[in-house]
């Protein structure tokens, strides 16, 4: 155990000072590899702001149901009767127009043009809760209310965050494709530098195999290297992906703000962080293990 | 300790470089190969410390098969053997304690227990004083007394060495063939390729020549 112990010293021991004795060299490599990792790891950040934001949405559908301005009380309780016994209707809640211009005034900041009209412009409204949620069904409910009579126009708002939703899906699969696409060329960029590093120290390979090291003593200090190459380069990625956070996200908030909604970038937990780096320092490893592996097939003895 | 029975060993290009050697080197012994360049001596060498393995025949090495023997047993082997290269494969960009270091770290000693066993190495060879020189300021003679510093460094029961007085003057030549007279004494088992008649006079050994692969009468 021991022995083991030491030997594991010594690798890691040998591959800080690789590392350090190239300090131009580890920089570019590590800076390389930050970039392959910042990209996808950006997006993926994006994303589960975006993500978290949507999720927030009501993608419930919802029907809209808009009356004639004329229409008395008597007929929008018509209505309503004849919009519950709808089949394929879950829920019918009337919204009449003081209440709608009351909470246009509240939520809409338009005290001071509500104020300023003679009258009130909003009709009296049902918002209609549909139990099923396909878009053929929902056409057909949509067809049945406009034939009521004193219906003057329908909206269904639910359209638009089944897109978001489609279009989140989207960005996931794309996030983890680029992820693998980059993943792999975090691995080719690492296995690239330490075979750089072989062929530099081919000698010392040499001597050291003919005069006693296995395949994983030779193997170990490049493996240390590779790791480290990725832990750095996971490292410069997330606090790269934290300083764009910290630099753009007072900016987005106000962005948001000024459209009336509320959003703002959230940077990487310290889990999720470490969790990058692990797998940064994994792919960093294994770059390595590929490289000094196919040296060491090429060099076998007679 | 040594056996080779009935071996050969043919190379990729067809070149059969040994043609059924049989032969058995004791332990304690100090056995010189002589013959000429191209005769088979370091081919002899390489195979008994499972650089190379045999094509016919088997080398056995303290009663261990080294054609059967996997990459970490081989390894293993080599780790018990010291080896002196005719090109001494020194490493340049190590100093000289770093090179002589080097079997102790593949054998996971500790930096206390290494530096003790370089010095007693180095002492040995004549070269304490040069520890921590770069090896580009060693002459040849200090390289290849360097390199057999780093093949005793973890005290070998087994010696092999190629040439170790290859292109060495006399004086340097003679302090070599010493040191290898002064191991010898101490019960490591010598088998060293050459073909310095000076030498072999003042080492007063066994003797085996090679003849085109062959072992001559």
């Amino acid at each position: 155990m021991k022995a083991w112990l030491t030997t594991h010293a010594h690798a890691c021991e040998r591959a800080i000072k690789r590392l350090i004795s190239q300090p131009m060299v580890t920089f570019l490599s590590v800076f390389v590899i930050a970039m392959a990792i910042t990209l996808p790891l950006g997006l993926y950040v994006m994303f589960a702001n975006v993500s978290a934001a949507a999720s927030r949405v009501n993608t419930e559908p919802n029907v809209n149901v808009y009356l004639a301005l004329n229409a008395n009380e008597q007929e929008t309780r018509e209505v309503e009767k004849r919009l519950k016994a709808m089949n394929n209707v879950a829920r019918v809640t009337f919204i009449a127009r003081d209440v709608a211009l009351a909470e246009m005034k509240r939520v809409a900041n338009l005290a001071d043009l509500v104020a300023s009209l003679e009258a009130n412009p909003l009709p009296h409204a049902f918002s209609v809760r549909p139990s099923v949620s396909d878009a053929a069904t929902l056409e057909s409910l949509r067809a049945s209310i406009a034939l009521l009579p004193k219906v003057e126009n329908i909206t269904m708002d639910f359209e638009w965050a089944q897109k978001l939703r489609r279009f989140g899906t989207f960005a996931e699969r794309l996030v983890l494709l680029l992820g693998l696409l980059l993943a792999t060329a975090v691995v080719f960029v690492t296995g690239n530098t330490i075979r750089l590093q072989i062929l530099t120290q081919k000698d010392e390979i040499e001597v050291s195999q003919l005069i006693g090291a296995t395949r994983q003593f030779i193997r170990r200090p490049f493996l240390y290297f590779g790791a480290m190459q990725g832990m750095l380069a996971g490292l410069a990625a997330v606090l790269a992906i934290m300083a764009f956070v910290w630099w753009a996200g007072a900016e987005v908030s106000a962005l948001t703000m000024s459209y009336g909604a509320s959003f703002s970038l959230t940077a990487p937990t310290f889990r999720f962080s470490v969790a990058v780096i692990a797998l940064s320092a994994l792919l960093g490893w294994f770059g390595a293990f590929l490289s000094v592996w196919l040296y060491l097939r090429r060099v076998t003895r007679d | 300790m040594i056996t080779f029975s009935d071996t050969s060993k043919r190379h990729r290009n067809g070149f059969e470089a040994l043609k059924g050697v049989s032969l058995s080197i004791e332990k304690g012994e100090i056995v010189a190969v002589t013959g000429h360049s191209g005769a088979g001596k370091s081919t002899l060498l390489r195979l008994a410390a499972g650089i190379e393995l045999a094509s016919q025949g088997s080398v056995m090495v303290n009663n261990q098969n080294v054609k059967q023997l996997k990459e970490p047993g081989l390894a293993v082997l080599r780790r018990n053997l010291g080896l002196v290269f005719q090109d001494h494969k020194l490493l340049f960009d190590r100093n000289v304690f770093e090179n002589v270091a080097l079997p102790l770290s593949i054998a996971a000693f500790s930096h206390k227990e290494t530096g003790r066993r370089v010095r007693a190495a180095l002492d040995k060879v004549g070269l304490l004083s040069r520890e921590k020189a770069e090896l580009i300021t060693l002459s040849g003679g200090e390289q290849q007394r360097l390199c057999i510093a780093r093949a005793i460094v973890n005290r070998p029961a087994i010696l092999i060495a190629d040439e170790p007085t290859g292109n060495l003057d006399q004086a340097y030549a003679e302090t070599i063939i010493d040191l290898f007279k002064s191991f010898n004494q101490v019960g490591v088992t010598v088998l060293l390729a050459t073909h310095d008649e000076t030498g072999l006079a003042r080492l007063k050994c066994r003797r085996i020549s090679l003849v085109h692969g062959k072992l001559a009468e």
